[in-house]
């Protein structure tokens, strides 16, 4: 036997697992700028945004298939272990929350077309703030947790929690805000209505980017963290 | 096909927590071809009515390792022992000089890599250790035959032809007629030394399935170069590499996440 080297001995297994991992980053872009994008759409009204949202949601499914095909292929074929199995676990697991948090950025861009239909105006009047600092907060969430992914860098994982607790409790107060609103202004039930699914929509999203962060600390240090409390453990490291 | 036991029937919980009996126990093991160190200072625990896999690369020293238990070097010139090797319960080291080889084959048995029946009858390739042991009875050889056969799982398939040469059987046959003969002298422990690369998918399969009934019988250690097999089939596993123990764990945690980079690389296929 010779020294270990950094690849496998079956190069083409090498090629798979790598592939599995770049098509995850890529459909995981795609969700961030979805978010992204879905949460400008609403804020400023921009049909045309919206309209881009929901048709790459079909390319966001169609990762999501053939990354799972792919895992599946893999796990028959090559019986992957150790590190290579929680790799494709981890990408698996993750690419579910991934396709989710899709969803809800369409259902985000469903709330910006209705709303820019309407001609008392979008929602962002009345809670523009809380909209924008939620958009950011989840987007960030789901941009570090993509990019954890990629790097397998559990380190990280703290950050897309604390993201996930902020994002958790701006939405509280953002509907205590909107509760005050809607009982002093009956006329703008229906906007109310539409931000108040806007904001859900954006606090799971943030739910989502933290299972990523999980998939990846399980990735990194296969401990499953996902029921165990709010704070993730600070295991592992680069992987 | 026969159905295959539920998953709970052949693995226990991981982490539960066991009341572990050690069966045998190697301390500070170094074995010698001439001036060649095959083994390094092993220590390692084998539980009672476990399944202890061995893994490691070609010349890592596995299969010496397992022929340490019965010893079988003692019939190769030039070799020599360090260290013990103790089995429980009444603390005999397996590789003292002063313990006779033949009594140590009798409470560890042996299946080796190719199956090599006695060319003699089916019932008699069972009988001979039972024999050996002194039962001269033949009722009583005729029962004991019978529950080895029934044990090995192959009595069906060959209680109407116990007079045929075990010769006549196919090759997974003739293993788990081995296997048979093996388990007539009840040993406490039953080494295997790659079971199944001579056999075919199903024949493999059904070895494995009766390695996962005896575990309860009799504890077993099985050198494999098959991970998978390891995996399936083992509660521990060792693995070895250039005669040294590099990590033992349980199977479940070593398959998917040991603690050392030589097992992740050597298990994960990353040698090159």
């Amino acid at each position: 036997m010779s020294e270990p080297n950094e690849g496998h001995t079956f190069k083409a297994y090498d090629g798979a697992l790598s592939d599995l991992r770049l098509r995850a980053h890529a459909m995981g872009l795609l969700v961030a700028e979805q978010v992204e994008t879905a949460v400008r759409a609403l804020l400023e009204s921009d049909r045309e945004a919206a309209e881009g949202v929901l048709a790459r949601e079909r390319q966001i499914n169609a990762y999501q298939t053939e990354i799972e095909a792919e895992s599946f292929r893999l796990l028959a074929q090559r019986a992957p272990v150790a590190s290579d199995l929680r790799m494709v676990l981890a990408i698996s697991r993750a690419v579910t929350d991934l396709e989710r948090a899709g969803d809800e950025s369409k259902k985000i861009a469903r709330f910006a077309l209705a709303s820019a239909g309407r001609m008392s105006g979008g929602p962002s009047r009345v809670m523009h703030r809380s909209l924008r600092h939620m958009a950011e907060l989840a987007s960030e969430a789901m941009r570090v947790a993509v990019d954890a992914l990629d790097r397998g860098d559990a380190r990280v994982a703290h950050d897309v929690a604390r993201l996930d607790r902020e994002l958790d409790q701006e939405f509280e107060t953002a509907l205590r805000q909107l509760m005050t609103v809607a009982m002093e202004r009956t006329r703008l039930l229906r906007p109310i209505f539409d931000t108040v699914f806007a904001l859900k929509s954006l606090e799971r999203i943030g739910d989502h980017a933290k299972n990523v962060a999980e998939h990846v600390v399980f990735l990194v240090s296969g401990a499953d963290v996902r029921h165990a409390g709010r704070d993730l453990p600070a295991r592992g490291s680069q992987h | 096909m026969t159905p295959r036991p539920s998953v709970e029937a052949t693995r226990r919980p991981a982490n539960a927590e066991e009341a572990l009996v050690v069966k045998s126990r190697a301390e500070g093991l170094s074995f010698y071809y001439g001036a060649v160190r095959a083994l390094k200072d092993l220590n390692i625990e084998i539980r009672e009515k476990r399944v202890t896999a061995l893994i490691g690369p070609s010349g890592c020293g596995k299969t010496t390792f397992l022929r340490c238990f019965n010893r079988m070097h003692d019939l190769t010139p030039g070799t020599r022992y360090e260290g013990r090797i103790i089995l429980f319960p009444d603390s005999i080291d397996l590789v003292d000089k002063g313990v006779d080889p033949i009594e140590v084959r009798m409470r560890i048995g042996m299946v080796f890599q190719k199956p090599n029946p006695f060319p003699k009858s089916i019932f008699e390739n069972v009988a001979y250790g039972l024999r050996v042991r002194g039962l001269r009875s033949k009722p009583r050889v005729e029962e004991e035959v019978e529950r080895a056969l029934r044990r090995a799982a192959i009595w069906d398939e060959v209680k109407d032809r116990l007079d045929s040469s075990g010769l006549s059987l196919s090759g997974g046959q003739q293993q788990r007629l081995c296997i048979a003969r093996a388990l007539a002298t009840n040993p406490e422990i039953l080494l295997f030394d790659e079971p199944t690369s001579a056999l075919d998918p199903i024949a493999t399969a059904r070895i494995e399935e009766l390695i996962a009934e005896l575990r309860d019988q009799v504890t077993v250690i099985i050198v494999t170069h098959n991970m998978q097999q390891a995996a399936r089939v083992s509660d521990y596993t060792a693995f070895m590499y250039l005669g040294e123990l590099i990590e033992f764990d349980n199977t479940s945690k070593l398959f998917t996440n040991p603690s050392q980079k030589a097992t992740e690389d050597y298990i994960t296929g990353r040698y090159g």
